[in-house]
C-alpha cells in the first residue's frame, strides 16, 4: 500500500494502472505503461488486456522486450517542478485530513490539482478522499480536460 | 530508502532533532548520513538562530520541499537522484511499503527475480 504515492515520485507515475518490468539485475527493461489485466474498461481506454498479457508472457518466458534503452529513457520524462510540488501538497493534504483539518486538506488538495491538473494520481486520487464519486461528474471533467490536452502521461501509450 | 518522504512540523526551519529524524547530522565535514556526507558551501545560510533552513537543506539534499504556512506543515519528497536512477540509468529505485499483514515489503525482497511492478488503485 502506498498512501503517500511514493512510487509516483520515484518512477514518475502519473496515472494507474501503470506497470513496469524490472529484471533480475534491477534493470528497468520496460518503463511505465498503461496496462489493464482485464477488459473491464476496454471501451473507455481502448486498451486490449490480451496484448498486455502477451507482452508480459514474452518477457517472462523468452526474455523478449520491445524497447531499446534509449527508447525507454525517452518514453517516460521527468516530473516537472509543479508535478513534484503537487505530490508534496497531496501528502500535506492527506496528513491534514488525518488530523481532521478538512478545510486545510481541501485547500492543499486544490493547490495540488492546480499544479498538476492532468495527473490522475493527484486529482482523481483526491476525489474519494474528499467524499467525491471517483466515477462522477468531476471525473468526467478531468477525463475531458485530459483528452483535450492530448492525454498527457509519463510513459508508453498506445498499446 | 529511509525517510523517502517526510511530513514536518515546520514553516521553514528545522530543529537539530528534526534533522536527526530525517537521518542527517551536521558535522565539520558537512551534512552526513551514515558514511555519506554532503558538502555545505555556506554553513551560515543553512544554520541560523532559528534552526536549519528547510529550503536550503532541501536544495543541498536535492529533495523537493513544500511549505504550508497556514497549517504549519511541510513536506519533503524523495531524493531526485532516486528518480533519475529510474529514468536515466534505468536502475529501479528500491522502496519499502506497508503490506496487508502490517509489515513492509521492499522491491529488494525479491532481488534476483523478474518483477512486474503494478501500481493501481482500488477506486
Amino acid at each position: 500500500m502506498d498512501p503517500d504515492h511514493l512510487l509516483t515520485e520515484l518512477y514518475a507515475i502519473s496515472n494507474v494502472p501503470t506497470v513496469v518490468m524490472i529484471d533480475e539485475n534491477d534493470r528497468i527493461v520496460h518503463p511505465n505503461w498503461s496496462a489493464f489485466g482485464t477488459d473491464l474498461f476496454r471501451e473507455f481506454t481502448g486498451i486490449d488486456s490480451d496484448k498486455q498479457h502477451d507482452r508480459v508472457r514474452a518477457w517472462v518466458r523468452d526474455d523478449t522486450t520491445e524497447l531499446t534503452a534509449d527508447e525507454i529513457r525517452e518514453s517516460v520524462g521527468d516530473l516537472s517542478a509543479d508535478e513534484e510540488q503537487a505530490r508534496l501538497r497531496f501528502r500535506i493534504a492527506n496528513e491534514l485530513r488525518h488530523r481532521n483539518d478538512q478545510s486545510g486538506a481541501a485547500r492543499n488538495y486544490a493547490i495540488a490539482d492546480d499544479l498538476a491538473p492532468h495527473d490522475w494520481t493527484i486529482r482523481r486520487a483526491a476525489m474519494p478522499l474528499q467524499g467525491q464519486d471517483p466515477f462522477g461528474e468531476n471525473f468526467m471533467r478531468i477525463y475531458e480536460e485530459a483528452e483535450a490536452a492530448g492525454r498527457p502521461y509519463h510513459g508508453v501509450t498506445g498499446y | 530508502m529511509a525517510n523517502d518522504t517526510a511530513i514536518l512540523e515546520s514553516t521553514g526551519t528545522l530543529t537539530r532533532a528534526q534533522l536527526a529524524d530525517l537521518g542527517w547530522e551536521l558535522k565539520p565535514e558537512g551534512l552526513c548520513q551514515d558514511d555519506t556526507c554532503v558538502i555545505v558551501p555556506d554553513r551560515g545560510a543553512l544554520v541560523g538562530d532559528a534552526g536549519f533552513d528547510l529550503v536550503i537543506l532541501a536544495e543541498l539534499l536535492d529533495r523537493p520541499v513544500a511549505i504550508d504556512s497556514e497549517s504549519g506543515l511541510s513536506a519533503m519528497g524523495a531524493d531526485r537522484g532516486r528518480r533519475r536512477s529510474a529514468l536515466i540509468d534505468l536502475v529501479a529505485p528500491d522502496f519499502a511499503l506497508p503490506d496487508l499483514d502490517g509489515g513492509l515489503t521492499a522491491l529488494s525482497d525479491h532481488r534476483s527475480k523478474k518483477r512486474l511492478l503494478v501500481a493501481f488503485s482500488s477506486w
